[in-house]
């Protein structure tokens, strides 16, 4: 190992992003109307992990709204920057060692099966009658691990790892590849969008 | 590659080194240890559960394992399997980290960080409580350290900020800037919380310690009457025949609510300055030598004082100060007492007339105040039920920025307070903070409800405090803008707090009308409710306590809240306060202006009232758990024999890499450590020089026979002596050997620990 690798850490170690699908222009639902989507989920354990918790923040001012915390990611109704859309937050590879979660390409391509999963749970869910919505195409990427340099190398690196999982999801742009761009501040966490 | 720099580093350790203090950098990675020994089943369960509340690392609901899903309680299974960070709590199981903010006083870079933290590690949520902390929800333990070295990179601890130990150090946020005030009380509070923090007479309660600094005795803001210790400002002539005046404090001790409030009693009229730190040492003293540690329901100062009586404890606490030990600390501080200041960065000037952005004049008229600084203003900030999220707090760093240098204070009503604003810039520090959602008004008026955490994230909760609590500031603000009862003005400054249980961390018992959570049996399920609390007073540093009149279903409060504020509107009497109307009315009538709210309908009847707010979980009580608000009782004795084996597995570590004079080290401060730990038994003022302790060990250990092994005798204590004559060594096999021999040592401190304990049960018995 050269001192190089020794002092940067690898991108093929990260594991916590936030990946949000976000909602379709004529999707009209109040965060609350989560509340108890959420809470089913838990206990007909719709999703193949484990969900600790529902917690309810949609009261803040363009907040993470209603959020579905589960062990290895936190799934929320996100309200952010004003835009409403579906968050996918992971925090662990639970039962995996850095050895074992696979590629960048892979881990991204896991981000997106796992959000879209939740995506069309929700197009699908009874109590919302497909009042919501989300635009598979326009999505945010962001590194939520500050650990990782914002700078123009990672962004590079991970906006070719991200077109690439795209493409293998299905989501392009005619023939082309998705146009992906980083926006936000500098100080803010490095993120990536699509469109 | 080409921008390879300082900051880019694989561990937040490394990253950080050279910005956090030496002794903080040593604390983090000694809890890091810590949490590698207990993943290594090295560290009792016990212990190492007070050993990260009192890093303000604390437990979550569902953190034992199990989840009520209205139906059934179900297993969580975690990947962690049976390891657990404490009696019954899962270790994989998110928890809550309480982080200290004393006197609530945040700069620009601190929230930044708190920004960035909540959003890597939390729910992207950083909340205000009512003790002046923020608080992060749903940590996993094993960030902790990472977390704490980031905090600590900007000058914030979570040391002592749960567990059985002096918690938090709050005070007016308007301290400096108040009109009231005889002098800004922040340095004071700034002194005593690094005084007492980590202070070996602050390690052996038997429950927290709650401290409380107030400018003033008619306001609420410190709430001085309702903490273990607080302190009013206050000055008096020298006496002299001259014009000369002192500062110093009124001195409360034995306040606090819980289940059983109690109001503080006085215990110093008047306390100079330079006597505030060793007066507090000396209670500090008092209460860990004779407050209860068993009974963990009576086991808070203000029992000892009721017990006692204020005489009699006043008296012990002057026995303590005789004896005291002098300490430079005491009056060192007073030499720099600005160091809380905070300097203006603009210039004085009043508001001019002129076109507004909407909403300006009711935020203007609700959440600023003058100071007393001529031309400068302090700005409140109305948080949802104490919430902001990381965009937010990061603009308000910005925002600080600009118009007072960056710096905020945190309140007891969950709010957040920028002093020092130029009346002038009052229109343009709105049009910012309306732009972040930061520009509501109401601040510390009726629809500014305060909430304790409660069943969101509490083990203890027992109906949703912040669901109500939502609900209700969703509903008054209608009101407001529908001109309904409650947009009246003689309720327009009454206090709503609510309580998820009993135990009063939303301070219910000081509200004008005040709720706390309870559960009642109907139809064979069960119903959340609140107890309504009226009397209570929040002014006069919460003056007096509010008393239950009636238990009313959760889903009816709100109806509650407009019948009790239509009844004062209605019938008030000129000039009367609320208390006073509450007091002549009676709570035998408000009881029966509810009566009808309490009848229950069965569940077929009306289901609604059978879940509570923001949960659509048919109700149960069944994820009640155990809390860790009491800590776990363990003694000072038995946190020093954790360290010494902290030492020797730091000694193992180092005989792994073949560090033998290193190991060797270690293993001699393990058995020092270990022996100092059982001196404490005895000499609480036991020094750490190597001499000292092995000169006490031998007369009150080795002598005595006390350390005697029953079987091998005095063979461990020999351990210590022969490496105390010999303390060098570069011999691996005699490193080796002192490694296992320090281990015996310890084990030996353990069960000699025992049996004095034996001892004193039988005595007592």
């Amino acid at each position: 190992m050269d001192m190089e690798s020794a002092q940067v850490p690898d991108l093929d170690t990260l594991v916590k992003f936030d990946l949000k699908v976000l909602a379709a222009d004529a999707t009209e639902v109040e965060a609350e109307e989560f509340i108890p989507v959420f809470h089913r989920w838990i206990t007909e354990r719709l999703l193949p992990e484990l969900l600790i918790d529902v917690a309810d923040y949609s009261h803040v001012h363009d907040g993470p709204g209603v959020l579905l915390v589960g062990h290895d990611a936190i799934y929320a109704y996100d309200l952010s920057r004003g835009e409403p859309g579906l968050l996918y937050s992971r925090r662990h590879e639970s039962g995996a060692d850095l050895e074992g979660i696979g590629s960048l390409d892979d881990r991204l391509r896991s981000l997106l099966d796992c959000a879209y999963r939740a995506c069309d749970l929700i197009e699908a869910e009874p109590q919302l009658n497909g009042r919501v919505a989300f635009d598979r195409h326009r999505l945010e990427l962001r590194v939520n691990d500050r650990l990782f340099p914002a700078d123009e190398k990672t962004a590079l690196t991970l906006a070719g790892a991200f077109q690439r999982a795209l493409v293998e999801a299905g989501v392009r742009d005619g023939d082309a590849a998705v146009e992906v761009k980083r926006i936000g501040e500098p100080r803010e966490r490095l993120t990536l969008r699509t469109g | 590659m080409s921008q390879l720099t300082v900051d880019s580093a694989a561990t937040w350790k490394e990253r950080l080194e050279g910005r956090v203090p030496p002794h903080l950098t040593e604390e983090i990675d000694i809890f890091e240890t810590q949490i590698a020994q207990k993943r290594q089943g090295k560290i009792d369960d016990k212990v190492f559960a007070e050993t990260r509340l009192r890093r303000g690392v604390y437990g979550q609901r569902y953190d034992n394992g199990q989840r009520h899903d209205g139906t059934a309680s179900r297993a969580l299974e975690y990947p962690c399997g049976d390891l657990t960070k404490g009696p019954n709590t899962v270790w994989d199981a998110p928890g809550m980290l309480r982080i200290k903010i004393p006197f609530g006083a945040m700069d620009a870079e601190q929230m930044e960080a708190l920004a960035d933290l909540a959003e890597e590690y939390s729910d992207g949520i950083a909340h205000v409580t009512t003790r002046q902390d923020i608080q992060l929800h749903f940590i996993h333990i094993d960030d902790t350290p990472d977390i704490m070295r980031r905090l600590a990179a900007v000058g914030i601890t979570t040391r002592e900020a749960c567990g059985n130990s002096v918690r938090n150090v709050t005070a007016c946020p308007l301290a400096g800037v108040c009109r009231d005030e005889p002098f800004d009380v922040s340095p004071y509070a700034h002194a005593l919380t690094y005084f007492l923090l980590g202070h070996k007479d602050a390690q052996d309660f038997g429950r927290k310690f709650k401290i409380a600094f107030s400018g003033c005795e008619q306001h609420a803001c410190g709430l001085a009457n309702m903490h273990d210790l607080g302190a009013v400002a206050q000055v008096r002539s020298t006496g002299n025949g001259t014009r000369r005046t002192e500062r110093g404090f009124r001195v409360y001790v034995g306040g606090g609510l819980g289940a059983v409030p109690h109001q503080a009693k006085v215990l110093r009229e008047f306390v100079r300055e330079d006597e505030l730190l060793p007066l507090a040492q000396a209670v500090c003293r008092v209460f860990g030598r004779l407050g209860e540690k068993r009974n963990r329901a009576r086991a808070r100062v203000k029992f000892l004082v009721a017990k006692l009586g204020i005489e009699e404890f006043t008296r012990l606490v002057d026995e303590e100060l005789a004896i005291l030990p002098s300490d430079d600390r005491w009056t060192a501080y007073l030499d720099d007492l600005s160091i809380t200041d905070e300097a203006p960065t603009r210039p004085p000037a009043t508001l001019e007339s002129g076109p507004r952005a909407e909403g300006f004049a009711e935020w203007l008229g609700s959440n600023v105040q003058r100071q007393r600084q001529s031309g400068y203003v302090a700005a409140a900030i109305n948080l949802p039920l104490g919430d902001l999220t990381s965009a937010q707090l990061r603009a308000l760093a910005d925002t600080a920025r600009r118009f007072n240098g960056g710096l905020v204070r945190n309140t007891v009503e969950q709010n957040i307070l920028l002093r020092h604003i130029s009346e002038a810039d009052l229109p343009a520090l709105y049009e910012e903070l309306h732009a972040h959602g930061l520009g509501e008004p109401g601040a510390s008026s009726l629809v500014d409800v305060t909430a304790c955490p409660g069943t969101d994230t509490c083990k203890l909760g027992i109906s949703s405090s912040r669901g109500l609590a939502g609900e209700l500031r969703k509903r008054i603000a209608t009101s407001i803008r529908t001109t309904g009862v409650l947009a009246d003005e003689a309720v327009k400054d009454l206090r709503i707090k609510v309580s998820g249980c009993f135990n009063s961390c939303g301070q219910h018992h000081v509200a004008d009308i005040g709720f706390y959570g309870v559960s009642r049996k109907s139809d064979g399920r069960t119903i959340p409710h609140f107890q309504v609390i009226l009397g209570g007073q929040w002014t006069e540093n919460a003056g007096s306590y509010g008393l239950a009149v009636v238990a009313v279903p959760a889903k009816r409060i709100p109806e509650a809240v407009e019948r009790i504020a239509g009844l004062f509107v209605a019938e008030r009497e000129k000039g009367e306060s609320f208390q006073s109307f509450i007091a002549r009315v009676g709570k035998a009538r408000v009881r029966q202006l509810l009566d009808d709210l309490t009848k229950l309908p069965t569940y077929l009847e009306d289901r609604t009232l059978y879940s509570d707010w923001s949960d659509p979980r048919e109700y149960t009580i069944g994820d009640l758990g155990v809390g860790e608000c009491a800590g776990e009782v363990v003694t000072a004795v038995e946190f020093g024999l954790s360290a010494a084996e902290r030492e020797v597995f730091q000694g193992l570590l180092e005989l792994d890499r073949g560090a033998t004079e290193a190991a060797a080290a270690k293993a001699y401060e393990a058995m020092l450590q270990a022996a100092r730990a059982l001196i404490t038994t005895e000499n609480i003022d036991i020094g750490t020089a190597p001499e000292e302790i092995v000169g006490e060990f031998r007369i009150r250990f080795y002598d005595t026979e006390l350390f005697f092994d029953p079987y091998a005798g005095a063979k461990f204590a020999n351990y210590l002596f022969r490496v105390h004559g010999d303390a060098e060594t570069n011999s691996s096999e005699e490193a080796h050997r002192r490694i296992e021999e320090a281990q015996l040592f310890i084990e030996a401190a353990h069960a000699c620990n025992q049996r004095i304990s034996e001892i004193q049960a039988a005595r007592v018995a």
